[in-house]
């Protein structure tokens, strides 16, 4: 389910086209790489973003529903192109979307973070934690699977930050809820058609997703596993606190004695936590934060 | 003819007015104008099919938050709804409706081929344009091969739209299988005819884009003081 023009408010509309904008530009890099080194690259990119776009447009059969839907696609296209890659031809691909009245033009950003960054990353994380312990078929699945309800979690927290910023965390649940009855069924439909796909593909062209690393170093790797370790920890851990009423008891004072003494009482931060609640206010900020810190710190190093 | 650039800008901007506004009339009020338009370029059925997506969602929202939020309730017998939520949902509503008729009758009304030109404008990176030139021709020709293969499939026993949940998976699967290979095969020879016709990683494209003529500059700033202005009248209405 994409978001449509309208429903985020303009703050939002132009946060979510900063985060996705740092991804876009991050792909973007590696992307140019790949072409410099491998001029073949170009058109082996876009003829498979351009496929992956049409079969993701196709219905698929829903169980339970008795219904049909289309697939994120996202997920299948991060295991054959590789996640980084799939940020930048799903921007492009929601670009095109937008004009057959699926999303929208202001909301490419928020759009593209739900379901290019989150479901790829995601669904390429799982992918890869599975691929060694499972068969390739059930590792992609699940990838799908993830990906899938990734994005829908993504799109109901965007719908939530925007529309009710007074009660995030009530809201997240609710729109979370809303999107089940729909979405739950898809997921599993998503895990059957990527392990189907994927199954396929590596019985007749096997070299497509065997191709390793897709640009990304070691380092970049192992920044980004660690960052969804973190970021998955922190929004467990805030929301356990958030059932059980702890409100975050103590983080606040912690935080400002240890890591900010001379913090300003009305400086970004505080209006950030303000405006986010402090669990979702401080999982952006470490987000932001350590892939930053992160992307850029073994360049740093090597100049100093 | 307008140029898509300013097309692009004015629909770009009312898009975000709307989204600012505090009020459901005004979106409504465009909301109308745009099915006007729509009827009058006979366009009103295409305009009607691609509004449904948007309607669905702006649904879903205005149930949302006319069940559960407020204080003020609204007693309907079984299940209590809320003012101030039935109020906020219609204004999400109103500003879903209005937003998608904006963007529907602007991408009814100029090509793909006119949108990518003027990325180029707005300062979109090349690489992005290359890859969106390559994706908006060939998401057409593998549209088209899909369907051809999805009616082969068909024609042939054991393909039935009757058959199981994971039978038709494995059909539809196979049928994704094969373009993807397909387009790693044509993606060879598509870089072979590129190389035949003098491409090279380093190309340099002009950056000039031809400029907007007067008469579309005018019109541009007209719209643009319309709809800035329409944004005040909403903020001044109490």
């Amino acid at each position: 389910m994409h978001i449509s023009d309208g429903i985020l408010e303009p703050k939002w509309i132009l946060f979510w086209f900063v985060i996705s904008a740092i991804f876009i530009a991050l792909g973007l890099r590696i992307i140019n790489k790949r072409i410099a080194a491998d001029p073949a690259y170009l058109p082996r990119i876009s003829l498979i973003g351009a496929v992956v776009f049409v079969i993701s447009v196709w219905h698929i059969p829903v169980p339970v529903t008795g219904s049909s839907s289309h697939p994120v696609g996202t997920p299948l296209a991060s295991i054959i192109i590789g996640p980084f890659a799939t940020v930048v031809i799903s921007a492009i691909s929601l670009f095109f979307q937008a004009f057959v009245a699926h999303g929208g033009l202001t909301t490419i950003g928020a759009n593209t973070f739900s379901m290019g960054i989150v479901g790829a990353f995601g669904g390429y994380l799982v992918y890869r934690m599975l691929k060694n312990i499972s068969p390739l078929w059930f590792s992609a699945g699940m990838a799908g699977f993830a990906g899938s309800i990734l994005t829908y979690l993504t799109t109901a927290l965007e719908l939530a930050l925007s529309l009710n910023p007074g009660n995030v965390m009530h809201y997240w649940k609710l729109y979370s809820l809303g999107f089940i009855p729909t979405q739950l069924p898809l997921a599993f439909a998503e895990f059957a058609f990527t392990g189907y796909v994927i199954k396929y593909i590596s019985e007749t062209k096997s070299e497509l997703i065997d191709a390793q690393g897709y640009g990304i170093s070691r380092f970049t790797k192992t920044a980004l596993a660690l960052m969804v370790l973190i970021a998955s920890v922190i929004f467990v851990g805030a929301y356990f606190g958030y059932i059980n009423g702890g409100g975050n008891a103590g983080v606040d004072g912690t935080v400002e004695t240890l890591a900010a003494p001379a913090a300003v009482s009305n400086g970004i931060g505080v209006k950030l936590m303000a405006r986010l609640g402090e669990p979702v206010g401080f999982a952006f900020v470490g987000i932001t934060g350590g892939l930053v810190t992160g992307y850029f710190w073994s360049g740093a190093r090597r100049k100093s | 003819m307008t140029d898509t650039r300013i097309k692009l800008m004015v629909s770009f901007l009312l898009i975000i007015a709307i989204t600012s506004m505090k009020h459901w009339y005004f979106p409504i009020a465009v909301s109308a104008f745009c099915i006007i338009f729509a009827h009058k370029f006979g366009i009103l059925g295409d305009y009607s099919k691609k509004l449904v997506f948007p309607f669905v969602l702006a649904l879903f929202i205005l149930t949302v938050q006319g069940f559960t939020y407020g204080t003020n309730i609204i007693n309907i017998g079984i299940i209590p709804v809320y003012e101030e939520g039935l109020e906020y949902g219609f204004l999400i509503f109103s500003r879903v409706f209005a937003s998608a008729s904006v963007l529907i009758l602007l991408m009814l009304t100029t090509s793909e081929n006119e949108l990518l030109d003027s990325m180029r404008y707005f300062g979109i990176p090349i690489t992005i344009i290359e890859i969106s030139s390559f994706m908006s021709r060939y998401i057409r020709t593998f549209w088209g091969e899909g369907k051809k293969l999805k009616l082969a499939q068909e024609s042939r026993c054991g393909f039935s739209r009757n058959a199981g949940f994971t039978k038709q998976m494995q059909n539809i699967a196979s049928i994704s299988g094969a373009l993807i290979t397909r387009a790693f095969a044509r993606s060879e020879e598509v870089y072979r005819a590129m190389l035949s016709r003098g491409w090279k990683p380093d190309l340099k494209y002009s950056i000039d884009c031809h400029p907007l003529n007067k008469r579309d500059v005018v019109l541009g700033i007209v719209l643009s003081s319309g709809i800035i202005a329409i944004l005040g009248f909403d903020r001044l209405v109490t």
